[in-house]
């Protein structure tokens, strides 16, 4: 407990004193590269604020308290009044007076009461009256690199979703990752859609047991995941959930990561170690931190060359990772002891993306291969895991979905 | 190495090395588990062909199951029977009952012993087979343990299961064996007579009789001005507490809690939501207002956050209200949006409009300002998505 008040003290020091008047000329850069969508009648623009640029428009160092404000605009030229959902953007985002007092301390009464004025007044403020243009920031967990902005507005009988992937200044941008949202990364002759069930189970037991090692040599965790949808609805439901990407793995995180393991403490941006498919580490690697970083879910996906219905299908693998440790298998010398019932942490996401709202179908196909508990295989890092070698497949739409609307592939039986 | 000290320092981890000292080195697989005694006190439900049975273990049902004390982990371990009698197969959402659960191996990890790979291969074992295990199939009654995190007192235990196209979900109030001196009414929340209540029938006289309560908790005394009432929740309790459940929302009642007095009584239950780390977030205090609406019942709600959120350690500040309650408010609704349990959605008078400038001062010394409106959230059993969400019109935050 003293060593909890102790490293709060040396944060609220920190934070404090740093606390400067917001320039009068704000940097409005952020605007110049704002992603606009249009649904109906109501439009969207959204950017995410580097660390400068956060400092610079709330006077604070919000990045140094990990908090990262996203800019949203919305013109509402329908006949009704909608209201954006914070929770949508980030499960865990700050309210706003709440971010306020993470720079409060030290500083007088008077002084706070401004910091929360200054706070409130720059915060996305409901509602969104039709004929209006209303704009502000929701303040987000700090991602590096980009970030999935989900903008969920909603109204009596109606929602309307905006699914955004903004880079974020500053930061080394994960290009591989972006690439893939921003361009075809297969040739067309390479890319095959299915709009036949049956043949689309068929390609995906098709498909490799495991993802491997750089050069092929060496099976890793298996891949138990097929993602069928994209940035408009497959993502939502992660964002919604709380997964969030990982930030790439460079010795800075290294470092946060191994002090974060020594001190018990949540830090979301424990980076996962490569693993290849289809000649190429994942595309994209998310994980939803829990209690502390002993306890992280993590998944890596690739996309493939497959489409079903025309929507993108992503292969990838999950695991529950049950705690740190050191291993001489990885080059940074630290790796997250998973859960060797791989199983267990595929129902798990498929369970918690059930409440996301967005999924539609569930079904389940060969392709990893029976691996029983009294042989276990192991994955590069020697954990050993087994597994019934289903493979969980989640298809997403846009449209919100309740509970009562998710349907099963006549597949494999469910697990 | 400091730094390694540090870790083996913090209280987690002494558990942890504590419970594997004193149970894993010699840790031995319990003899078939007895499991008479949880039936006894556990509790049942049946809707839809289903039936659900569940208990809350004790110290001493975790060593006689597990070999050792799972509590001690800060792990709850709680046993479920599902019987399925629909002719399809079921499957238990775990996130539902959790959203932040605990898998079986992830609890018998914690109970590893360095260098003892054959008693960890075996402890290993016996939790994966004590674990719940989908799907339920047609006709079968299954059993198991899940594992997820404390609650005092009442756990508020809620099991959505899903099949095609429906969900059928249960939510469950479950005694905590091991409570010394817990007051029998927290396991049966306050109730009224027969007569007690008035049953409105339409929205509008709902809503004035909404604005007629009163606008703040009281002490015990029954004077001076507590926190505001500014939200109400109408609903069965087990659609109410699945929704709450679902958002992360436990049953965690304080010390200072019992101090706002409503109806001449204390909350009959306080929520509070569990942000990152376990840090202090909003809470919710519910008293039973002597109101039905069609017949369901109608509570009214405190909700707000402490000052100082997740950027203060926890434990070291007395939870005091921030001044901004509309936000706490606003947000409850806003997270609520995505738990599928929501119906409708109104905000009345009753509270009274306090400005920044000209705030209120609670009983505790607090300051709030407000638009004085009540959020008043209506339940469904159904899921609902975002857009099934139906808005009265009524006033305007």
């Amino acid at each position: 407990m003293m060593k909890r008040a102790l490293q709060a003290a040396a944060v609220a020091v920190a934070l404090a004193g740093c606390i400067s008047p917001p320039s009068p000329v704000a940097s409005q850069d952020y605007k110049s590269r704002a992603v606009t969508r249009t649904e109906g009648k109501v439009r969207v623009s959204t950017a995410v604020l580097s660390a400068d640029e956060s400092a610079t428009v709330y006077g604070v160092p919000l990045a140094r308290a990990s908090i990262q404000p996203v800019w949203i605009e919305v013109e509402n030229r329908e006949d009704r009044t909608y209201y954006l959902l914070s929770p949508g953007l980030d499960p865990n985002f700050f309210p706003a007076s709440e971010a306020s007092e993470a720079f409060a301390s030290g500083e007088s009464s008077e002084q706070r009461v401004g910091l929360g004025q200054r706070f409130r007044e720059l915060s996305f403020r409901n509602p969104i009256l039709p004929g209006s243009t209303t704009s502000g920031f929701v303040l987000t967990n700090l991602d590096e690199g980009f970030k999935f902005v989900q903008i969920d507005l909603v109204t009596g009988g109606r929602a309307r979703a905006f699914s955004i992937l903004a880079t974020v200044p500053g930061f080394r941008s994960d290009y591989r990752a972006t690439e893939v949202f921003r361009r075809e990364i297969y040739p067309p002759e390479k890319i095959v859609d299915y709009t036949d069930d049956a043949a689309f189970r068929a390609a995906l037991e098709a498909l490799p047991c495991c993802a491997t090692n750089e050069d092929g040599s060496k099976n890793g965790d298996p891949l138990n995941l097929v993602i069928v949808g994209g940035l408009d609805d497959a993502f939502p439901a992660f964002a919604r959930r709380g997964w969030r990407p990982t930030e790439l793995k460079w010795s800075g995180s290294i470092l946060k990561m191994v002090a974060s393991a020594l001190a018990g403490e949540r830090y979301p941006y424990a980076p996962v170690s490569d693993l290849y498919m289809f000649g190429r580490a994942q595309d994209l690697a998310l994980q939803k931190a829990r209690d502390n970083v002993h306890q992280r879910n993590h998944l890596r996906l690739w996309l493939s060359p497959l489409r079903h219905h025309g929507k993108q299908v992503w292969v990838g693998q999950i695991s529950r990772d049950i705690g740190s440790r050191a291993t001489i298998h990885t080059p940074t010398f630290t790796t997250h002891k998973i859960d060797p019932d791989v199983d267990e942490a595929r129902a798990g996401l498929t369970q918690d993306l059930a409440y996301s709202q967005s999924i539609a179908k569930i079904g389940f196909v060969k392709g990893v291969g029976t691996v029983p508990k009294s042989t276990p295989r192991g994955n590069l890092t020697t954990d050993p895991y087994y597994t019934d070698g289903l493979r969980s497949v989640l298809v997403f739409e846009h449209r919100p979905i309740s509970l009562a609307e998710v349907e099963f592939f006549p597949w494999e039986s469910r697990p | 190495m400091r730094g390694v000290r540090r870790f083996f320092a913090s209280a987690p981890c002494a558990a942890i090395l504590s419970l594997c000292l004193a149970g894993c080195g010699t840790w031995q697989a319990p003899g078939d588990f007895n499991d008479a005694g949880l039936r006894a006190r556990a509790v049942t439900a049946s809707r839809q062909d289903v039936r659900v049975t569940a208990a809350v273990l004790s110290a001493e049902d975790s060593r006689r199951m597990f070999g050792a004390d799972v509590n001690r982990l800060d792990v709850q371990s709680i046993w479920v029977e599902v019987r399925n009698q629909t002719p399809e197969r079921l499957w238990l959402l775990r996130p539902g009952t959790d959203p932040d659960y605990f898998s079986p191996l992830e609890v018998a990890w914690s109970m590893h012993s360095p260098l003892a790979g054959e008693t960890n291969a075996r402890i290993d074992d016996h939790f994966d087979r004590l674990g719940f295990q989908n799907p339920i199939l047609p006709g079968e009654t299954r059993a198991g343990v899940l594992f997820v995190h404390p609650e005092r007192l009442t756990r508020l235990l809620n099991l959505d299961l899903l099949q095609t196209k429906r969900l059928i979900p249960f939510s469950l109030f479950l005694p905590v064996p091991d409570e010394p001196g817990a007051p029998s009414s927290e396991t049966t929340l306050f109730s009224y007579a027969e007569g007690e209540s008035t049953d409105f029938k339409d929205l509008s006289t709902l809503r004035a009789s909404l604005e007629q309560l009163p606008c703040c908790a009281s002490d015990s005394r029954g004077t001076g001005v507590g926190d505001p009432l500014n939200a109400v929740f109408v609903g069965e309790l087990s659609d109410i507490g699945a929704a709450l459940v679902r958002r992360s929302y436990r049953r965690d009642s304080q010390a200072g809690d019992a101090s706002q007095q409503v109806f001449g009584r204390a909350p009959d239950a306080v929520l509070r939501k569990i942000a990152q780390g376990g840090a202090p977030s909003t809470w919710i205090r519910v008293w039973l207002a002597p109101i039905r609406f069609e017949g369901r019942r109608v509570f009214v709600a405190q909700v707000g956050r402490p000052v100082g959120g997740r950027f203060v350690p926890h434990g070291t500040a007395d939870a005091v209200l921030h001044g901004d309650v509309d936000e706490a408010r606003n947000l409850l609704v806003q997270d609520l949006m995505y738990s599928g349990g929501l119906d409708k959605l109104g905000f009345a008078r009753g509270v009274g409009p306090a400005s920044p400038t000209q705030p209120r001062v609670t009983l505790s010394g607090a300051r709030y300002f407000t638009d004085g409106l009540r959020a008043t959230l209506f339940f469904a059993i159904r899921p609902l998505s975002l857009s099934d969400v139906e808005f009265l019109d009524w006033a305007a935050p």
